[in-house]
């Protein structure tokens, strides 16, 4: 199920909201309704926590985490770490880190089992990420942008990367991967996928911009719904070409 | 890419206006006290500014009006021949040239009349120059007034036209009036359009907007056609043909089948073939309508074959699109607006159709090639054998199991938020969903800093372990230390030894001592390395002591010390003991001179001779030895190490008397301070 909000008149929602298959980090907002759009759909199932790292809302590009772990930046303060180990499962380790480049989120894209990470990140935090969160790691770039967090998203199911990663490329990151990927857009187009939508294996959040096309992608790469990535090749290809051409 | 818009264009004022405006623009905006007695160059200047500022004035206006009017050969041809219809190509040209030359005509007046202020001689020839260039500029705008009211009409009704993207997905609805084009655009999108039973109550385009396959269709409802030579046809149908001529669109053309709409099936299978030049290269559906009056299979053998007729043409297009002539479906339809059977049918097949067409196209265009990796589904290759399953709580699955069954509203944080008086009133606990050991812990104040300390510093799950650890490692330590128990005190040494160890501490200890009396005194005095030897200290006397204390002769010392001294510096060197052996350096012997000088150069000519430092070679870029010398010594002077044995120097800082009595005695009472 993929779900359409806004926080604040902004789109990027991927920016204000961390979720992993364990937990889900929610920006602290004016109002409550970004958060009870979260806790609507999976507080039920997992604890829905609102949280600030280091003083700012911008939470989902300043972590980086999955249901084995969360890696917060050196900029987050004790009374922000203490607040999240209260409040996510214990099971979930908790791990500040001190690296050069504090926007994790930006830096490491991450599911279960594997890990894409900026090529510049220090030894130490791979081995952290390798540790904490679980994960094989690999240093990649996604059509030659380093910041591989923000352009791309994926679960243990699909993901969703750049829209001008090539075709060779794609198959090479689905191999690393092991999960069905699609280049693809949200919110109307933008490329930055990771800052405009957040998914686990079961949901997703997307900026409310995002077109009913994106959406459907969305669904089906990400098994949402009954849908599976095929169907994008067979049923959606005529609607897609004649919108992205 | 270009969208139209003429909601944009500014109101076109009518003439009347239009000069009011100008002219109290030009009242307020520029000065307008002046007097007799200025001099003539700036009553000049006052009323040419006044002639030149309506003139821009005037001229801005009417540029705007020109540039704003979309100029119908640059516009998409859908909508050029749209206004064409609507307003008369000729006679909008026509305004805006009018407007247009006005706007010349006016700058032409001011020019003359600014040329003409130049050689006004007083304030009443200035003023009434400036009075009649006023005048004619207003002339010139109350003859265009026509134009004006024409354009403002025209803006009017523009702003009033639905707004078409002509290169976007469209479908397009046309046929006879009354079969029921604007009822089935009411079912299938949102636009209201007025549905009346009679002859062409829709009396311009409609727009609405459906969505098949995650895409948007505009959908064009036209204008009823009737079947008529094409010059006799009214503005109205006008507007249906130039749609059905320039959109790229799935046509269907409607076929009252029940003849309720007042035309024979004849009449409308002649307006299909009149105009089925218009729908080359579109997909064309043709749609039965009111089935509910009459089945298609009902009809007469005649009407049908009007009607196979017509679809046999339609097939065409098919065909056109590279399609396969045996695939009729989608092509001839039936539906009834009235009971909505088969109108999502009829939807659906000219979007696909539509879809297909353009897809086609598409795919030859050389921009498909930049997007064929997001068309490109990357699957993967198992690289080794681990299972990397999905994580989805088994809680997930219920709840999807019991949503289909029943579902119950949770009650959310947006709730509890407008329950205690909205946002920004309602603050939530952060604290709420702790998941502690106790529940009770949820709501304890932690400290922050606790004796100047950050108390997170100290914080560690694993403290006590830690402690055990670190005890356990303390007492192994202790039980080693017992073991070798070492340590020195002077009972294996011989007598010697320990005298030596006693000696060796005394000096220790006497070095120790005298540093430290030094370095509370040194205050400000500077180190010196001991070889200045400034607190002379280190004599000969000294060393003679210690020398004969360690049980040696210092004679031998002290003679050589003695003869590399400071202060026995004319003192020669005691001659060494003759050698014999060379004469060489027999110097005394009466030798003559001459001979001593052979041997010498026959000596040193054996050997390379080097150079004396002053000597000047050439390429040394040194007139001669004496300026040479003073470089050199120069150059050594720079690399010396500055006093490094402290010596008095001028820099240094000098109280030369502290109270000198001769300025400080003697009486003063009456006196000056200077004469005592």
């Amino acid at each position: 199920m993929a779900t359409r909000l806004q926080f604040e008149n902004s789109c990027e929602v991927g920016v204000f909201s961390k979720l992993t298959n364990a937990y889900c980090l929610v920006a602290i907002g004016g109002s409550e309704n970004f958060y009870s759009t979260f806790e609507d759909e999976l507080a039920d199932v997992i604890p829905v926590v609102k949280t600030s790292i280091g003083g700012t809302r911008i939470i989902g590009r300043l972590c980086a985490g999955n249901k084995n772990g969360l890696l917060l930046p050196h900029t987050t303060t004790d009374q922000e770490l203490q607040h999240l180990r209260n409040s996510v499962p214990d099971q979930v380790v908790v791990q500040r880190i001190e690296e050069r480049l504090s926007a994790l989120g930006n830096c490491i894209a991450c599911n279960d089992h594997v890990a894409l990470t900026h090529p510049d990140l220090d030894k130490e935090t791979e081995e952290m990420i390798a540790d904490v969160l679980g994960v094989e790691v690999f240093r990649q770039t996604i059509a030659g942008n380093i910041l591989v967090g923000s352009y791309c998203a994926f679960s243990n199911r699909g993901g969703l990367v750049h829209p001008h990663t090539s075709v060779e490329d794609l198959d090479e990151l689905s191999t690393l991967l092991q999960v069905p990927l699609v280049a693809g857009t949200v919110n109307r187009g933008s490329e930055v996928i990771a800052a405009g939508m957040t998914v686990n294996d079961w949901t997703s959040f997307c900026g409310s911009d995002t077109t009913a096309t994106e959406l459907s992608v969305i669904e089906s790469v990400f098994k949402l719904r009954e849908a599976q990535p095929s169907a994008i090749v067979d049923e959606m290809r005529k609607s897609l070409i004649d919108s992205y051409v | 890419m270009v969208q139209y818009n003429f909601k944009k264009i500014t109101v076109v004022p009518p003439g009347k206006d239009f000069i009011d405006i100008i002219l109290s623009r030009t009242q307020r905006q520029t000065p307008t006290v002046v007097h007799k007695g200025y001099a003539i160059s700036r009553l000049r200047q006052f009323y040419m500014r006044k002639v030149k500022y309506t003139q821009q004035n005037f001229h801005e206006k009417l540029s705007t009006i020109i540039e704003e009017f979309p100029r119908l050969d640059d516009i998409h041809p859908f909508y050029g021949d749209l206004l064409h219809v609507l307003y008369n190509k000729d006679h909008y040209k026509l305004a805006l040239g009018q407007v247009n030359t006005a706007r010349n005509l006016i700058s032409k007046i001011a020019k003359d009349y600014v040329k003409l202020l130049k050689y006004g001689d007083s304030l009443y020839r200035c003023k009434s120059l400036k009075v009649a260039a006023l005048g004619r500029m207003c002339t010139v705008i109350k003859r265009i007034g026509p134009s004006l009211a024409y354009l403002e009409q025209i803006r009017q009704h523009m702003a009033r036209l639905p707004s078409i993207d002509p290169n976007t997905r469209t479908v397009l609805i046309c046929g006879y009036p009354n079969v029921g084009k604007s009822s089935f655009i009411n079912k299938i999108t949102r636009a209201d359009v007025d549905v009346q039973p009679y002859a062409f109550t829709t009396k311009s385009l409609f727009v609405g907007h459906t969505d098949y396959k995650y895409l948007r269709y505009q959908v064009i409802d036209t204008p009823g056609i009737l079947d008529r030579p094409f010059e006799d046809r009214n503005i109205i149908e006008m507007c249906s043909i130039t749609a059905l001529a320039h959109l790229r669109a799935a046509v269907l053309f409607f076929l009252d089948v029940s003849g309720s709409c007042g035309y024979s099936i004849a009449q409308q299978a002649a307006l299909f073939h009149s105009i089925k030049s218009l729908f080359m290269n579109k997909p064309l559906i043709i749609v039965c309508n009111k089935t509910d009056l009459q089945p298609l299979e009902g009809i007469s053998e005649e009407d049908m074959k009007l009607v196979m007729e017509m679809k046999a043409e339609a097939m065409k297009t098919v065909l056109g699109q590279g399609g396969e002539p045996t695939n009729d479906e989608g092509v001839l339809l039936t539906m009834s607006t009235l009971t909505e059977d088969g109108v999502i049918a009829v939807k659906n097949a000219a979007c696909e159709r539509l879809l297909n067409q353009r897809v086609e196209i598409k795919m030859k265009s050389k921009k498909i090639n930049d997007c064929l990796n997001r068309f490109h589904v990357a699957l993967p290759k198992p690289r080794d054998q681990k299972e990397r399953p999905p994580c989805i709580p088994q809680a997930v699955m219920e709840a999807r199991a019991k949503e289909a069954a029943e579902k119950e509203k949770r009650k959310t944080e947006k709730d509890i938020e407008n329950e205690n008086g909205g946002a920004g009133v309602y603050s939530a606990s952060l604290k709420k969903h702790y998941i502690l050991s106790n529940e009770e812990w949820k709501e304890d104040i932690m400290p922050e800093i606790l004796d100047g300390h950050n108390v997170a510093d100290f914080i560690d799950p694993d403290i006590l372990l830690r402690l055990e650890e670190l005890e356990r490692e303390e007492g192994l330590r202790q039980a080693v230390e017992e073991d070798d128990d070492f340590e020195m005190d002077g009972k294996e040494l011989t007598s010697e030894e320990q005298e030596a160890l006693a000696e060796i501490r005394k000096k220790k200890s006497l070095l120790i001592q005298q540093h430290r009396i030094k370095k509370s005194t040194a205050e400000s005095r500077p180190i010196v390395p001991r070889k200045f030897d400034k607190n002379k200290e280190f004599t000969t006397k000294r060393m003679g002591r210690q020398l004969s204390v360690l049980g040696l002769d210092p004679s031998l010392a002290i003679n050589r010390a003695r003869s590399r001294s400071l202060s026995r510096k004319g003192r020669k060197r005691e001659r060494s003991p003759a050698y014999d052996g060379g004469d060489a350096m027999d110097v005394d012997v009466d030798t003559p001179k001459k001979k001593l000088r052979a041997r010498s150069r026959s000596l040193s000519l054996s050997r390379s001779r080097s150079r004396p430092p002053s000597e000047v070679t050439p390429g040394e870029g040194f007139k001669d030895s004496a300026q040479k010398v003073k470089a050199i010594k120069l150059g050594k002077k720079s690399v010396k190490m500055r006093n490094k044995d402290a010596r008095r120097g001028e820099a240094d800082r000098v109280i030369p008397s502290l109270k000198p009595k001769h300025l400080f005695s003697g009486k003063r009472s009456i006196g000056k301070t200077q004469r005592r």
